[in-house]
């Protein structure tokens, strides 16, 4: 009499917590997802082509609009990949810039991830704290380099400009109040029964399946895989840091955000020795006028906030512009995982699987 | 049974709302809100909005001290834009050795505000000023330009008010 049937259903591309244009095809069981399928590309402006027509020094601006929640990380990788393919050496002070605020940026992508995703889940309060922090994350962004969001900050070989007159007493204000209000989200989460009911053992995603599927990022480290690009090919000037790599071994939602958490304290503790052993110096190495390639290419990785962001760039015999150009973006291959992550699963899990991986659609799509 | 306690006891959830009343009381029971230094949300449309020095908002050009525009049509800014939105005519005027910009269009609503042009400019004929309320309801007040325009490249426009009131 009865008939058991599934039901397929769009997650998305509205849907306010898959955060922005994502779509998932989803079939139903009941309440338990059978299959899953993420539907991409709504965003797609063809950030790739665009970089293959215009010279080297444009092209940043396009890198901030892919992840535009961890800019500065993206500026980082293209101002390094071009420097590779070019040659250039930066001064030792651009880099310990760089590296301050690169980390920067990643305590407020992880802040934004952290607001986003406990909305997502059910707790809306973190958000309101969350945001306020990466308020002040955004204020050095926009007295550094005059923009919040889409922050074009570095140039090829250095930086356009020093540090603002005040920059240092911003950032020692930051990092005085920083643990306090990271203490404050663990208290409204960490042990918040609601928060643990949702999140232990929901979407897990095995050390295995992650480096099969290629993974990277705290989800890998999650998974109990201490790989961060920071540390295992050091770029800028990480070599020089002392930091820590968190890992969890549960690899689930649970400990993704454990992960982000640990991953914001050690963040913090590479700002202070940024600053405190800041170098002095010139900020821009000596450029030609015009930056001509040569038959060359290279692959570049870096460690964004989401995972590796990797630029590879080819060159043309004197021209001004990439011959190709193409962006490993960590969202669109951390992607990949949420099919084995939410079948299986309660429909209510997707969306705390979604959260988890911390996608920017924009860099998906690019 | 320690399980059950911890149930019975909601030690997670008030630990949770001691945060949330901590701040709560710090704001409610101050006489002067603006004094609590938790009190982060500023009231922003009647008291206008604080940027930084090096923030980026709408071009701008500039004139020297005769109030002649300082701009020699160089073309940099113009090949440098990476969404091409700056449009120059090169011409002459009279008693003046440089060439002169007879038209300058700025098409506001593809900028993206990154300062390349600023940067590439070595006359400092341009800069970026610090407005940053820039909507407007038709399209062709984005369209600014030196000439035949009722908006103009050299002050700042009047949408953005409160901001100005900050310049
Ligand atoms: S700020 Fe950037 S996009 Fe805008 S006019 Fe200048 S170069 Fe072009
Ligand atoms: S770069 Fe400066 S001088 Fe040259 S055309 Fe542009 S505004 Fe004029």
């Amino acid at each position: 009499m009865f008939k058991n049937e599934e039901m397929e259903i769009n997650l998305g591309p509205q849907h306010p917590s898959t955060h922005g244009v994502l779509r998932v095809k989803l079939r139903l069981d009941g309440e338990t997802v059978t299959h899953c399928r993420p539907m991409i590309g709504y965003l797609h402006r063809g950030v790739e082509k665009i970089c293959e027509n215009q010279s080297f020094f444009q092209g940043q601006v396009w890198t901030d609009r892919m992840d535009y929640c961890s800019a500065v990380a993206n500026n980082l990788g293209w101002a390094e990949a071009n420097e590779k393919l070019f040659g250039i050496t930066v001064p030792r002070r651009a880099q310990y810039i760089r590296t301050l605020l690169n980390e920067f940026n990643r305590i407020a992508s992880h802040l934004i991830w952290l607001g986003t995703h406990a909305m997502d889940i059910g707790a809306l309060t973190v958000f309101l704290y969350a945001f306020r922090e990466r308020e002040d994350v955004l204020d050095i962004n926009e007295a550094f380099c005059g923009s919040r969001l889409t922050t074009t900050a570095f140039r090829i070989g250095g930086l356009r400009e020093d540090l603002p007159p005040g920059f240092e007493k911003m950032v020692r204000k930051f990092l005085a109040k920083f643990s306090d209000c990271l203490e404050e989200y663990e208290n409204l989460l960490t042990e918040n029964r609601i928060w643990k009911k949702r999140t232990i053992g929901v979407a897990r995603l095995s050390a295995e399946d992650a480096i099969a599927l290629g993974v990277t990022g705290p989800m890998l480290r999650a998974a109990g895989v201490a790989y961060d690009i920071r540390k295992a090919f050091p770029y800028a000037a990480y070599a020089e840091m002392d930091f820590e790599i968190p890992t969890r071994p549960e690899a689930d939602t649970y400990a993704r955000y454990q992960v982000r958490m640990a991953e914001m304290r050690q963040s913090a503790r590479i700002i202070q020795q940024c600053m405190d052993g800041m170098p002095e110096g010139p900020v821009m190495a000596k450029l030609p006028k015009i930056l001509r390639s040569e038959v060359n290419e290279v692959y570049h990785a870096t460690e964004s906030p989401k995972g590796e962001i990797g630029y590879y760039l080819v060159g043309e015999k004197g021209s001004l512009n990439p011959y190709r150009f193409h962006v490993r973006a960590p969202g669109f291959i951390n992607l990949q995982s949420l099919p084995k992550m939410a079948e299986g699963g309660l429909i209510a899990d997707v969306v705390a699987a979604i959260g988890s991986l911390d996608i920017v659609l924009g860099e998906i799509d690019r | 049974m320690n399980k059950f306690l911890r149930t019975l006891l909601p030690a997670d959830i008030a630990k949770g709302l001691s945060v949330t009343g901590k701040h709560f009381s710090q704001v409610f029971f101050t006489a002067n809100r603006r004094k609590v230094p938790f009190h982060i949300v500023s009231e922003y449309p009647e008291v206008p909005a604080k940027v930084q020095p090096r923030f980026r908002g709408r071009l701008t050009m500039l004139k020297d001290e005769q109030g002649v525009i300082k701009c020699i049509c160089c073309l940099a800014c113009e090949k440098i834009c990476p969404t091409q939105v700056i449009t120059i005519e090169k011409g002459k005027q009279e008693g003046r050795k440089m060439p002169y910009p007879v038209r300058y269009d700025f098409e506001m609503e593809r900028c993206i505000f990154c300062e390349f042009c600023v940067e590439s400019c070595g006359f400092d004929a341009i800069i970026l000023n610090h407005q940053f309320e820039l909507a407007a309801y038709n399209r062709e007040d984005f369209s600014l330009g030196t000439v035949g325009l009722d908006q103009n490249m050299f002050e700042p426009s009047h949408v953005g008010k409160f901001s100005v009131a900050d310049d």
